[in-house]
């Protein structure tokens, strides 16, 4: 009876581990394969000839490598902004009293709540009027610090013991020094998993730059790719190979920080 | 305190402050007062009251779209009963769950510009690997693309291979925050599986339950990105609210109405919130 329900059990898990990963498979096959083979039918899993060459001509067929560099730009600008001005702004609300502080909270619990589909237009009008339309800027400032990013820090700060903080004052070290030297690295994980969940959905992010981006040495990865399969209807072997560039950073950053990911996850479900 | 440090707090606020009140405060009131006006890139703004809003009344593709969103909310049961029952296999399998939630989450990271391409081609009608099953097993295909309500269920596949990873985890932190001793003490009864999960498990983990339709359901609300990618060409009949809005703000540079259907949704949102927490607390 126990063998029989552990047989059981381990079989649906395995056909959701092949359901999650069947896809990846398909795709990297597709991408290894030739221009003839891409129409077979039935599509066969494993190439009869393997090749590399579309990982070349993907490069060569659109400006690949501007897109990767404008995605890392804007993924790593949003991720710094989110965990220096998040890391800062939760600091203060956790461990300091000041005037205006629960307004200020407030606030960061309203744009938390406000959903990015409503403030689209608005943000579109904001970003016109600065002058930032079709710029890395554009996309880049208006996701800078999020309400999500300071409330998750300064739950971090928040399970720091007050005589940490009360020693560290004693010593005579000023503010800046309490938050950067002292209280700033006992919140490490959770800046690992924030900066890991910033850095995945910025890499991600989609709506947005699609109506800021103009120009195509503007793009960013995902507005690129999807132009990419409007273009190249029916060259999947070149978006095949693209794609899979494009999500190897996300993936091999979350096998590597898996349980910071699970942290994010768990402690952002729960705000 | 210190006024040398009071004056340094309200220094290393400005920023922040800065930011949350240009990006998501002001944009916020924009919202609302541009939804009463008629705003284009071709004339000058006017003062239209709630026309933007009576407009939607007798709009046939918001009652389309607004139907279809609510269509793409039963996503939320589905994902719910999928990524539970595969928290509750995991934690009563006991063993290298590290691996298998690591494999779990590959999905939930992929973007989903690159998970539409990939579904798209899997989906593709003439010569897709779903079609090739569907021939080989039943000898016939399907439009999965292009006809509707077939291109719905196609979204809710996608929709649901990329979420379910991100429910699990939720569902396996809230499995780990039950008493082991109730659990215990009832195996130690004779209660079976179904038993204890009926009147032990899932009463513990309502609010994990909540939390989770909370989070889908909003998600299922604002679907865009996955119509955009997979099915492009579809009508707009087809199309869910926030398309319409992307559509009629950005194809047809209706920025206010645009802004009208971004408050509906919302409204949405935060109605079917509301709603969830309010059933929970009835409950209690």
């Amino acid at each position: 009876m126990k063998v029989f329900k552990k047989i059981f059990l381990s079989s649906i898990l395995f056909l959701f581990i092949a359901i999650a990963l069947f896809p990846f498979v398909w795709l990297i096959s597709t991408s290894l394969k030739g221009a003839e083979e891409i129409f077979q039918f039935p599509p066969k899993l494993i190439p009869s000839d393997l090749t590399f060459k579309n990982f070349v001509e993907v490069w060569e067929a659109i400006p690949f490598g501007k897109y990767y560099l404008n995605s890392f730009i804007v993924s790593i600008a949003v991720v710094f902004g989110n965990l220096f001005l998040g890391s800062l702004t939760g600091f203060l609300l956790a461990r300091r009293n000041f005037k205006f502080k629960n307004i200020l909270f407030f606030f960061v619990l309203v744009s938390i709540l406000i959903p990015q589909e409503m403030i689209l237009i608005p943000l579109y009008l904001i970003v016109l009027k600065l002058k930032l339309i079709d710029s890395l800027a554009g996309i880049i400032l208006p996701a800078f610090v999020n309400g999500f990013s300071i409330f998750m820090m300064r739950q971090a700060f928040l399970s720091i013991p007050k005589e940490i903080e009360d020693a560290a004052l004693s010593d005579g070290c000023n503010l800046f020094k309490l938050y950067w030297k002292v209280m700033l690295p006992m919140t490490k994980p959770t800046l690992i998993s924030l900066g890991l969940l910033i850095f995945i959905s910025t890499w991600g992010d989609f709506l947005f730059p699609l109506i800021v981006l103009r120009s195509q040495e503007n793009y960013t990865l995902q507005v690129g790719l999807s132009y990419m399969t409007g273009t190249f209807v029916d060259n999947f072997r070149l978006i095949a190979a693209g794609s899979l560039l494009s999500v190897f950073p996300s993936i091999l950053l979350t096998i590597f920080l898996s349980k910071y990911f699970e942290k994010g996850i768990f402690e952002g479900g729960i705000k | 305190m210190k006024s040398v440090d009071k004056n340094s707090i309200f220094l290393f606020l400005l920023p922040t402050f800065v930011f949350i009140l240009f990006f998501s405060l002001i944009p916020t009131l924009i919202a609302f007062i541009v939804s009463l006006f008629k705003i284009n890139f071709f004339e000058p703004s006017k003062f239209v009251g709630l026309k933007n809003f009576i407009r939607l009344f007798s709009d046939k593709y918001f009652y389309q779209a607004l139907i279809n969103s609510l269509i793409y909310l039963s996503v939320t049961p589905i994902i719910t009963l999928i990524s539970l029952s595969l928290a509750l296999i995991l934690k009563e399998m006991n063993s290298n769950e590290r691996l298998f939630k690591t494999i779990f989450f590959i999905p939930v990271v992929t973007p989903i510009v690159i998970a539409g391409i990939i579904w798209r081609y899997i989906f593709n009608e003439d010569n897709g690997l779903l079609n090739y099953l569907m021939l080989s097993f039943f000898n016939q295909k399907i439009h999965w693309l292009s006809s509707y309500p077939e291109n719905v269920i196609s979204v809710m596949i996608l929709t649901i291979w990329r979420g379910f990873g991100y429910y699990l985890i939720i569902f396996y932190a809230g499995l780990l925050s039950i008493s082991k001793e109730v659990n215990e003490a009832a195996i130690l009864d004779g209660a079976g599986f179904f038993r204890r999960l009926f009147q032990i498990i899932i009463p513990q983990i309502k609010p994990t339950i909540t939390l989770v339709f909370v989070l889908s359901g909003s998600a299922a609300i604002k679907l865009f990105t996955e119509l955009y990618i997979l099915i492009p060409g579809a009508p707009l009949s087809h199309k869910t609210l926030v398309y319409y809005l992307y559509y009629q703000s950005f194809e047809r540079f209706d920025l206010s109405y645009g802004s009208t259907l971004g408050i509906v949704v919302f409204l949405l949102t935060i109605s079917f919130s509301y709603l969830n927490i309010k059933l929970i607390e009835k409950e209690r």
